[in-house]
């Protein structure tokens, strides 16, 4: 597990990206103070989810407006097609905790790992 | 009652008569070009009505001088105002005249996208672009206020005092603030608009606004319910002066018939009287004791000019669902019987025989004094 985040650095309602990773997740918390962890960049082009639109447990893309389920990773309609990967995420002691998926990631084109 | 000054002496032409703005200044691009520049672009100029912007990313754009402006309301429901131009690559970013933006302002080009506060919050790529400041590469802004119910943008640097501006404007027709405070216009709601497009340049307008020579000749039903306009007198020429009604007549509509309410702040001293204002550059204010109808101009080219025009009622009058036939009626008269004439004189602007200009008769030499203003703004 890899220490992301305090439980304060996401206000409600908002996502918040991470790059000490590759490739960038992006942290969120809902209204209801349940917290997930996906990939940060959209599979349909380079655009970061963080800055989204965050409604119950979807973020909407914040170029083209598809919508990614934070539980699943599934996406709602196109353009984006291919799901983000999801992440396990533990909170401890306002602490955010988060153990990577090993899945290969559905990053959009020119967009690679290490970037 | 207090006259105007009259106007300088090196307009006149005979005792009686004052000589206008020669005929190029009402066609020629380059003067309606620098009149964009040295007076749209950089006084105060009303806009929109505050209830155009219901809610946050509610959005109206107009045109103010040669400029797309954006107006909308931030997430807090704070008024916002904007160029409408992308600042990647320049492309118009809103192009319906008004709109609901359900998240953000996105460029339909290549997708930059911005919050309501016109910070810059997305675009593909960005992310790998960390030098790319949000809020440098943000919507640029204008200046806003909000007075009289309506908003009101500055695209100048740093804006015009609004006192000594506006206001000042109000104070030399009516002589004291409170005589338009007794109208609490902010609070009423638009009863009517109608939306003109006029083929004449926007000084036509302003000037056959100031001056009532014409009001027997082609306002028979104002001349009825205002009887004082046939004498030809400007009904702005002399501070605080009001027209009043005619004996018979009950109230200010198309056929002298009884009005809507009466607003609450009206005393007996003003209950049967029109006064107009002009706002310059683009604004007339008329206030009756049941209704305030505004004019906003928005000069789009040197022969064409949009008049959004409101009527203004008590809210209360407006949700009741009463019949404003007759009361709208009697301005709607006035403002196309005035827009006939003003697109009857822009052809002949350019005409040979009035490269010189006409000439302005005791009764509209105040107009003069707008002459001088425009020339010393273009100066």
């Amino acid at each position: 597990m890899l220490h992301i985040c305090s439980v304060e650095d996401v206000p409600q309602g908002e996502g918040l990206r991470i790059t000490q990773v590759s490739p960038p997740i992006a942290v969120f918390r809902t209204d209801d103070d349940a917290f997930f962890a996906v990939d940060d960049t959209c599979t349909h082009q380079d655009a970061s989810l963080a800055d989204g639109w965050l409604e119950d447990c979807w973020v909407e893309c914040p170029l083209h407006a598809s919508k990614f389920d934070l539980r699943t990773g599934q996406v709602d309609e196109p353009p984006a097609k291919r799901p983000v990967r999801t992440h396990e995420v533990v909170v401890t002691d306002g602490e955010v905790w988060v153990t990577l998926s090993t899945e290969a990631p559905n990053l959009p084109p020119g967009v690679e790992v290490g970037a | 009652m207090t006259a105007a000054p009259d106007a300088a002496p090196d307009n006149r032409v005979s005792e009686s008569l004052l000589r206008t703005l020669g005929g190029r200044a009402y066609v020629d691009p380059a003067v309606f070009d620098a009149e964009c520049e040295r007076i749209f672009e950089q006084m105060w100029f009303c806009a929109v009505h505050v209830s155009d912007l219901p809610s946050p990313g509610s959005f109206r754009t107009v045109q103010v001088g040669r400029e797309s402006i954006l107006l909308t309301r931030s997430r807090r429901g704070e008024l916002r105002g904007f160029y409408n131009v992308c600042r990647h690559r320049g492309a118009q970013l809103c192009t319906e005249d008004a709109g609901q933006a359900r998240r953000s302002f996105q460029c339909p080009y290549h997708a930059w996208t911005y919050d309501f506060d016109g910070k810059l919050i997305a675009a593909p790529n960005l992310t790998s672009m960390p030098d790319v400041g949000r809020e440098e590469y943000g919507l640029r802004t204008v200046h806003v206020k909000e007075w009289l119910g309506y908003v009101w943008v500055s695209l100048a640097d740093e804006p015009e005092s609004f006192e000594h501006t506006v206001e000042q404007e109000i104070l030399d027709r009516l002589g004291a603030m409170s005589k338009l405070e007794a109208y609490d216009v902010s609070e009423l709601a638009i009863g009517k608009r109608i939306s003109y497009d006029v083929a004449a340049n926007w000084k036509l307008i302003i000037e056959n606004f100031m001056e009532c020579y014409h009001c027997a000749t082609i306002h028979p039903e104002l001349t009825e319910v205002l009887p004082e306009f046939a004498d030809g007198l400007a009904a702005q020429f002399f501070v605080d002066h009001g027209a009043e009604f005619g004996d018979e007549i009950q109230g200010f509509t198309v056929d002298g018939s009884v009005g809507l309410d009466t607003l609450p702040g009206i005393g007996q001293d003003r209950d049967r009287k029109y006064y107009a204002i002009t706002i310059k550059p683009q604004v007339f204010v008329n206030l009756v004791p049941d209704h305030v109808i505004v004019h906003r101009m928005f000069p789009l080219a040197a022969d064409r000019t949009r008049v959004e025009v409101d009527w203004l009622y008590l809210p209360s009058v407006v949700e009741s669902g009463a019949d404003l036939t007759a009361s709208v009626e009697l301005f709607h008269r006035v403002n196309e019987q005035d827009f006939e004439a003003c697109e009857r004189c822009q052809p002949a602007m350019a005409s040979r025989s009035y490269a010189a200009g006409g000439v302005l008769v005791p009764s509209e030499h105040h107009i003069a004094l707008f002459h001088d203003w425009v020339t010393s703004r273009l100066a």
